[in-house]
């Protein structure tokens, strides 16, 4: 299978800075080692607590933060090493929807122009053309082409979101990065965006990079996912795979604490639950070695790698072989 | 199973008097709650959740909003006649509140402890009158909420917590009093999903151990099922169906609690080739609320009167309450 994208040993840091001089006092991961590849016409889920590192890696996609160490290839060129016409070409293949449709459109500014300020920046087409192609987007996101000359604050969250998602198709993209698109709308609303995302999918060939902290909606949507913790990536398997045979101790915890609209049935959740102030892990081991029912000494010493245990699941823990054993 | 009855809510009207006209915010919402009991107010934004819950504890903004009509009965007494100085006696002390986002809620320049204690010594529960005694309050509450060496914490800032941790405190404090009832909005929300299994836990084991009741409002049908014995579901002012949570989730009458439960992504589904049904259209605003039955624009089942009258209330079971005109006999 071809790639569409891939990300090679990834690594990004942020500096912790303290004291009145700002000093440097130590250095937070935010995306540690992450080996990662989409396919064409495929959505890779990306789940994970807030400060895990997802957004992160979306903006390192998006070549807006440079990483420390690690590549990114988009179709054969590297990202961060591509300069001025290079680099434009593949912004206009990778696009983003952002999790607040209220903050990322400009209240100034008319739907038409929105829609059109992408292809103004690729310089595609003619004034007219552009104005035909944004209300034949609006079509496409359900939404009528007599709405180009309104503003956004004459829309609700859900259609915003729409018009946001018109915005991103504008250029052609072939990979769109959504950053938590639903979570900001209500439930109806979300199974609205939800399914124009999968349409649009099948219509137009596109690939997603779908960010989220809900594992339903992930689950529902994804083909494969990868799940993060602490800049990790530490379990990576097809979606129904991860779900019926999670092997990772934290994705076992996450899938356990996900409320199911069902009453009565309660998942056993089998282990402490991680707080996010609690850090008990040690530097050099397993970040989830703090919480981790089944940890032993060489956790504590040595980071785990992502191997496949099965075909096409990998997960980063020492103790996978007996994970296995248990499920 | 028919308890005491702690909450009951007639035909209550809070309205906005706005520029732009009034603004039925609620409009003629019954609710009853037993003691020992969790309600869960399910509903979008919007749909007037969070000021019914500010409504029960008289902390309506006015102007522009009033309470134009209803009752609240609380523990026998009709909140709404109260004056200033009474109801202030039962705002958080027998009717406590947390709030959807635990980091703002607290306050940034005091202590968790001290605003814990400030809690205990206004209503001088507890027997406690002076600051140390408060405290002691505060350092036991805190491990009532599982937070881990209370006795420095009570010293720290609310930035020194993380969320999961503030909305430890928001309970803490919202318990020191020992509230008959906790109105808790959103109170999972904002944090993140294992979190927010802690807390739902922490919750439950709590309503136990000081037989308190809840009304949890939220718009997670997941977190409804999991924690709630009655359930009412909200649409733009109303409430348009209640039953036991076991009913609404096998046997939902209203089409909207039956679009909502339909739209919760499940795991898997979309392979499975079941895609997701969406209730169409946007959920009306205050200003232009349809004629009849609010619902009417996105039904799937919408008959003639549906455009025409807002329907009563139907009872198909006696702890069954649906608005909806195709319950009519």
């Amino acid at each position: 299978m071809n790639n569409l994208l891939e990300i090679r040993s990834l690594k990004k840091s942020f500096a912790i800075k303290s004291g009145v001089f700002r000093k440097t006092t130590g250095y937070v991961s935010a995306v540690d080692d992450v080996n990662l590849d989409v396919y064409p016409n495929e959505t890779l889920g990306l789940v994970g607590e807030s400060g895990c590192g997802k957004t992160t890696m979306a903006k390192i996609i998006l070549a807006l933060t440079n990483p420390d160490a690690g590549s990114v290839v988009f179709d054969g060129v590297d990202i961060h090493a591509a300069k001025g016409q290079e680099l434009k070409k593949i912004r206009r293949g990778i696009q983003v929807i952002f999790q607040d449709p209220f903050g990322s459109l400009n209240p100034r500014k008319r739907i038409s122009s929105i829609i059109s300020e992408p292809m103004i920046i690729h310089k595609t087409g003619s004034r007219r053309q552009r104005l035909e192609r944004s209300a034949e987007l609006l079509g496409m996101v359900g939404l009528s082409a007599d709405m180009l000359t309104r503003y956004p604050h004459e829309f609700s969250g859900g259609q915003r979101q729409r018009i946001c998602i018109a915005r991103a198709l504008a250029v052609n993209p072939r990979l769109l990065i959504c950053d938590e698109p639903v979570s900001a709308l209500d439930v109806s609303i979300q199974a609205q965006v939800i399914n124009l995302l999968v349409d649009l999918q099948k219509k137009l060939e596109l690939s997603y990079i779908f960010i989220s902290h809900d594992l339903s909606v992930i689950g529902y949507l994804s083909h494969r996912i990868a799940v993060m913790y602490r800049g990790r990536i530490v379990e990576l398997a097809d979606a129904q795979d991860l779900f019926d045979n999670p092997l990772h101790p934290y994705t076992r915890c996450l899938i356990a604490a996900v409320p199911e609209p069902v009453p009565g049935l309660k998942r056993k959740i089998e282990q402490a639950m991680p707080d996010a102030d609690e850090i008990g892990a040690s530097s050099e081991g397993c970040a989830y070695s703090g919480f981790c029912p089944i940890r032993e000494a060489v956790c504590m010493q040595e980071k785990p790698g992502l191997v496949e245990t099965e075909d096409r699941h990998y997960v980063a823990c020492h103790m996978h072989a007996l994970l296995r054993g248990l499920s | 199973m028919q308890s005491q009855e702690l909450l009951f809510i007639q035909d209550l009207h809070t309205f906005f008097f706005t520029p732009d006209g009034v603004l039925k915010a609620l409009d003629g919402v019954d609710l009853r709650l037993a003691r020992g009991r969790t309600l869960g107010l399910v509903g979008e934004s919007g749909c007037g959740k969070t000021v019914l819950a500010l409504s029960i504890l008289r902390l309506i903004p006015s102007p522009p909003g009033r309470i134009v009509k209803g009752r609240i009965n609380f523990e026998g007494v009709d909140l709404l006649r109260l004056d200033e100085r009474s109801i202030r006696d039962i705002r958080g002390n027998k009717i406590s509140m947390i709030f959807q986002e635990p980091m703002t809620s607290l306050n940034p320049v005091f202590t968790i402890g001290s605003q814990i204690a400030e809690a205990v010594l206004l209503h001088r529960r507890h027997g406690a009158s002076t600051k140390k005694q408060a405290l002691d309050v505060a350092v036991h509450m805190l491990k009532m909420v599982g937070i881990a060496s209370p006795q420095a914490r009570i010293h720290d800032y609310p930035h020194q917590l993380s969320g999961g941790m503030c909305q430890r405190v928001m309970i803490a404090m919202a318990l020191a009093c020992r509230p008959s009832l906790m109105i808790a909005d959103e109170p999972t929300t904002a944090l993140d999903v294992t979190t927010q299994a802690q807390i739902l836990n922490l919750m439950k084991d709590l309503r136990e151990e000081i037989d308190t009741s809840i009304l949890l409002v939220t718009h997670d049908l997941g977190v409804v099922a999991q924690s709630c014995h009655e359930v009412a579901v909200m649409y733009t002012g109303n409430i348009v169906e209640s039953a036991p949570v076991e009913d609404i989730f096998s046997s939902p009458l209203h089409p909207y609690t039956r679009g909502l439960i339909r739209a919760i992504p499940r795991i898997g589904a979309l392979r499975r080739g079941e895609s997701l049904q969406a209730i169409p259209g946007n959920v009306p605003t205050l200003k232009d609320i349809p004629r009849g039955c609010t619902f009417n624009s996105r039904c799937p089942e919408v008959m003639d009167i549906c455009r025409r009258e807002y329907p009563p209330v139907f009872r198909p079971k006696a702890d069954h309450m649906v608005r909806c005109w195709r319950y009519v006999n």
